[in-house]
């Protein structure tokens, strides 16, 4: 039959694609033996995935919350010290520590969710703030020094090496997971309420779609993410200080997102991807003489695709002329009435 | 009892400079509906501006004052013309607070290549001056920058309320598009206040030069605290502006007092999300 041909094919090659991708990361490592370069690519790894984070709460549900870094802080702080005071396994702990984040989030996110606009990034800042503060104060958080992770042999159990390819795998699987689980919500009910909220919130109500319950699930969902990728920064640095939390880390987190395109699943990925390794190779160039270049690149970057491309370099790929150029020359996808019908077809055959 | 009385001097005087800042985000943010992010930025650059003009050309930094208003001025409609002005029409809040967030991160890195991260202060002959009054003692930099202060709320208040101009602002921020109506120039208000607001934070900053360290990142603080002094003070509202500066200087200090120094941050951040929450379920209560 014509239509599932065409479709098959399109299949076909957006799967070769995608696996030609993949395989580009997976042989990386293998080509490039710089260790610098490689810690470049862990921290665009979790980097990204803190982005998506922030992404299903800022850029789908349209909370914009400023304060991620602080969860991921304490997810790392949580993973640290239960390792070292219980000798847990890192692995069992980095569940523990979702869970603790989550809750937390959850707990103290659910009465400011009434807050709308600019005084829920307000709260969320404080939030974030707080909790700081707090881990300053804190004996048992070791005040402004911090709590590192004991050192040894080569371990997966324990998830400590010396070299940096195995994170740049486990970083990799870590960011691809949380992007397929993404692309899952994205498609589900959870995804279109989200969206639905983030237009308006009154007309969501209005259709049954309860904004404060979603909204507790967005926060918590961001907050897992953030305290998964806590454990894995911890993991990787070994070491986690208060610094980590600062407001100024939340801001960059965000970036990637923005500047890829908020309201895509893809955005922060795509973002990421480019400005994080751009940055790193400013940084490693130019920090010497003039410290802050990295950064005021970012923000040079930031203010202009906010400017001129206000829907990101993700929003702008979509409506452009290259994107159909791939589409039809190299994927092959058959027009929307095709796919269409295609659907029909397939759900006719489910049942 | 005098330690009691020094703090609360000390409390008032610092939050007049979070009366300051809160007044210049409180007239951006009512008339444009934006929250302006990078207020705290703004009052680094008016720090740098005068130590620029004190080290290098001798100006005190009281004489300094007028020209770092007029230069912040010009900063702040420049970006209000080529940023925010075009972005307003996207309508999209997100783009409007990165954008701000944005040019926050400009100033602080711009700062950051410029001068390094070195700190950097203003000592003017009369900087130790210190006048007794009864069981407290005053810097003479930190009198005169209060009295400045309230000079300038006083002289905002009276331009937001008589001058044509200022009634033109106060209806742009009750409804722009009957204000469009009834003739006056939207764009040119927005770009009016956002410059008018900068250049409080500006003043601010200058003010401040004589004693706090000047460095990158000396306005974070300030920045969120304006924001404090927006949402307690209520929009639009100058007096509740300066009365929240004043009330936020004075717990900060209170606290540091009786409970911790370490913990006056936090005191402040908790204060502040039970003010907001408290704030919106009475709003929710009312309809």
């Amino acid at each position: 039959m014509d239509t599932r041909k065409a479709v098959k094919t399109y299949h076909r090659n957006l799967a070769i694609v995608l696996a030609v991708i993949v395989a580009i990361f997976a042989a990386i490592p293998l080509v490039v033996d710089k260790p610098y370069i490689i810690n470049i690519f862990v921290l665009t790894f979790y980097m990204s995935t803190l982005s998506m984070a922030w992404n299903i709460l800022g850029g789908i549900t349209g909370q914009n919350s400023l304060g991620l870094a602080a969860y991921m802080g304490l997810g790392a702080y949580v993973c640290c010290l239960v390792v070292t005071k219980t000798g847990m396994n890192p692995w069992v702990a980095a569940v523990l520590d979702m869970l603790v984040v989550g809750v937390v989030a959850g707990v103290i996110f659910f009465p400011s969710l009434i807050l709308r606009g600019p005084y829920f990034t307000l709260v969320s800042i404080a939030f974030a703030e707080s909790i700081r503060q707090f881990i300053i104060n804190s004996e048992f958080f070791g005040r402004a020094s911090g709590v590192g992770l004991p050192f040894g042999k080569d371990s997966f159990a324990q998830f400590r090496f010396t070299s940096k390819v195995p994170y740049y795998y486990i970083g990799f699987i870590m960011m691809v997971g949380v992007y397929l689980i993404m692309k899952k919500i994205g498609r589900s009910k959870l995804g279109f309420a989200l969206r639905t909220i983030r237009e308006d919130e009154d007309a969501a109500a209005a259709i049954g779609i309860n904004p404060t319950k979603y909204k507790v699930i967005a926060v918590v969902i961001s907050a897992i993410i953030a305290g998964l990728v806590g454990f894995f920064y911890v993991s990787y640095i070994r070491y986690i200080d208060p610094d980590v939390m600062i407001q100024s880390k939340s801001t960059e987190i965000v970036l990637p997102a923005v500047v890829g395109g908020a309201a895509y699943i893809e955005g922060p990925l795509i973002g990421g991807l480019i400005m994080i390794p751009l940055s790193e190779l400013l940084r490693a160039n130019f920090a010497a003489v003039l410290p802050g270049i990295n950064m005021l690149m970012y923000a040079v970057v930031l203010i202009v695709v906010i400017r001129f491309r206000p829907s990101g370099i993700l929003g702008w790929y979509m409506n452009s002329k290259f994107k159909a150029f791939i589409d039809e020359k190299i994927l092959k996808k058959p027009s929307l009435d095709v796919l269409e019908e295609y659907e029909l077809m397939a759900d006719k055959g489910g049942k | 009892m005098e330690v009691f009385l020094q703090a609360l001097v000390n409390g008032i005087l610092l939050g007049g400079f979070y009366s300051l800042m809160g007044m210049g985000q409180n007239i951006i943010f009512g008339v444009m509906n934006i929250v302006n992010f990078c207020h705290g930025e703004m009052l680094m650059v008016g720090m740098y501006i005068t130590y620029v003009l004190y080290t290098y050309f001798g100006v005190d930094p009281y004489v300094a004052l007028p020209i770092v208003a007029v230069l912040m001025f010009g900063l702040g409609a420049l970006i209000q013309s080529t940023l925010i002005t075009p972005s307003l029409k996207t309508k999209s809040f997100t783009n409007l607070l990165f954008l701000t967030v944005g040019l926050g991160l400009l100033l602080t890195n711009g700062a950051l290549v410029i001068f390094g991260s070195t700190y950097y202060k203003i000592i003017t002959p009369y900087a130790q001056t210190y006048i007794p009054l009864g069981p407290v003692t005053i810097a003479l930099p930190r009198l005169i920058s209060f009295l400045i202060l309230i000079v300038v709320a006083i002289a905002l208040f009276a331009f937001l309320k008589y001058s044509t101009t200022g009634k033109q602002i106060r209806a742009v921020s009750q409804n722009p598009i009957g204000a469009e109506v009834v003739g006056i120039n939207v764009k040119k208000i927005y770009i009016l206040t956002y410059g008018l607001g900068v250049a409080l934070a500006g003043i601010a900053g200058s003010l401040l030069t004589q004693f706090y360290t000047i460095y990158p990142t000396a306005g974070a603080s300030f920045g969120f605290r304006a924001l404090i002094v927006v949402v307690v003070g209520g929009l639009g509202s100058i007096p509740g502006a300066f009365f929240a500066g004043i009330f936020l200087g004075l717990l900060e200090q209170m606290s540091a007092l009786f409970i911790s120094p370490s913990y006056s941050d936090m005191i402040v951040f908790v204060t502040f999300i039970i003010i907001l929450v408290v704030r919106q379920v009475m709003i929710l209560r009312r309809r």
